[in-house]
């Protein structure tokens, strides 16, 4: 009887975690997709004139790179710090296994790895 | 690696040990990791000059083939750390953990050698802006092979990290499928403060054959406005915990209520270098001791083939 409950139980908590993961892709998929098609064809001018991008336009091009520079840097030191001491940067082949495995290790998300990776090869 | 030295109520014993860590990435999805340990305890004999050790000991701590199947879900199967609590998943190698003694409480929940033969589905999402959810739930099956034994017992552990305040809460729950069937559980804490470089974390376990808990400060002094070089390569660690007997009797756990007190302090040389310093006092009723321990440990990262890229 206890063994059935605590089936149960687990197979709920198992639901409800599958359920909130595949919303929160499906969500992500569709704001990617939407993301997508409006940046759509100013994408294909923009590659078409890379080289002839106004100052403005590099400009905002420099400020977004920076700012995901230190949204990964903030990343890094609070996920890496809450156990260990942050490491120096390693090489980027390096990295790229390392954080494959610290995602498994550490639980962290897939945004999370995304700008840890990035800022860990930059 | 490391080379601790232990110091337990006057007897000293020295502790050579190596711990590799093996990651092949296999295409875009699959990881497989395996970490193994080589240590010794060199300890003096009456009658004898010198330290003397047996054999050196050799262990596959764990071997896991990981499925990143979506960004929320990794499958794991073959042998791997019991993730119950958070210590001995995410703390125990010596590179890793303030303190080089392990915590009264760490035996609680983590099977006969620390690891579970099984599967288990774990991974962690963004539920909410303000919060992250992780769990893992897994299964593990009877083994009674030396050195890879383990339990036959089925857990979960879940927790909620905060971002903002710097906040992991958790807790872990798990039903022996053997033995005295019973249920054990726990609970697991992680704050740094934005303002301090200061880590609190803490655990709390229970079982029928024991329970306890441990809570451990780490302050890192890069605040001090002298000797800013090696101040801030300066970490100072406490650890108070305490351990109350159960029902049963293991023979993993103290045979009687014990509570100890460790002060240490730890200094980075470099990135991976660490020394790593303690006295502690352990207080029971067979008697009170102090504990030294002085180590030196080092984590190097060697690549050895085209790495894969992350999915």
């Amino acid at each position: 009887m206890r063994r059935n409950w605590m089936l149960v139980c687990c197979l709920g908590v198992m639901a409800c975690l599958v359920r909130s993961a595949l919303a929160q892709e499906q969500e992500r998929s569709d704001k990617g997709s939407a993301v997508v098609a409006s940046a759509g064809p100013s994408t294909a001018n923009s590659n078409a004139s890379h080289d002839r991008r106004s100052p403005p336009a590099l400009r905002s091009t420099a400020s977004a790179e920076r700012a995901q520079r230190i949204e990964g840097e903030k990343r890094f030191r609070t996920n890496c710090g809450r156990c260990h001491q942050p490491p120096h940067k390693f090489p980027s082949r390096v990295m790229a296994t390392a954080i494959r495995h610290m995602r498994v290790r550490a639980m962290l998300t897939d945004e999370d790895m995304r700008l840890i990776l990035s800022y860990m090869t930059q | 690696m490391g080379f601790i030295s232990n110091f337990s109520g006057g007897q000293p014993d020295l502790h050579p040990i190596a711990t590799p860590l093996v990651l092949v990435p296999i295409g875009q999805r699959w990881v497989f990791e395996t970490r193994a340990t080589f240590e010794n305890d060199l300890v003096q004999l009456p009658g004898r000059s010198g330290f003397h050790g047996g054999p050196v000991q050799k262990e596959v701590e764990y071997a896991q083939l990981d499925f990143i199947a979506n960004s929320c879900v990794t499958i794991t199967v073959g042998r791997f750390l019991t993730p119950f609590g958070i210590f001995n998943e995410r703390l125990y190698p010596v590179w890793i953990r303030n303190l080089q003694s392990d915590p009264l409480i760490l035996p609680i929940g983590i099977g006969p050698s620390n690891a579970s033969t099984g599967g288990m589905i774990r991974g962690g999402f963004k539920a909410r802006p303000q919060f992250n959810i992780n769990y893992a739930v897994y299964f593990s099956a009877l083994s009674t092979t030396s050195p890879v034994d383990s339990d036959r017992f089925a857990g979960v552990r879940t927790g909620i990290f905060i971002p903002k305040a710097r906040l992991e809460m958790g807790g872990s729950f798990q039903h022996l499928l053997e033995q005295e069937r019973s249920n054990l559980f726990g609970f697991h804490a992680i704050w740094q403060p934005t303002l301090l470089p200061l880590d609190i974390r803490g655990e709390y376990a229970n079982s029928k054959r024991g329970s306890g808990y441990w809570i451990e400060p780490a302050y890192k002094l890069s605040q001090l406005p002298f000797l800013q070089n090696e101040m801030r390569r300066t970490q100072l660690v406490a650890r108070y915990q305490q351990f109350f007997t159960g029902d049963l009797v293991s023979d993993a756990l103290p045979p009687i209520n014990t509570k100890q007190f460790e002060f240490g302090l730890n200094y980075y040389f470099i990135d991976g270098l660490k020394a790593a310093s303690n006295y502690g006092r352990q207080f029971s009723s067979a008697g009170n001791l102090n504990v030294w321990t002085l180590g030196l440990t080092y984590r190097f990262v060697v690549p050895m083939g085209s790495a894969g890229g992350p999915r």
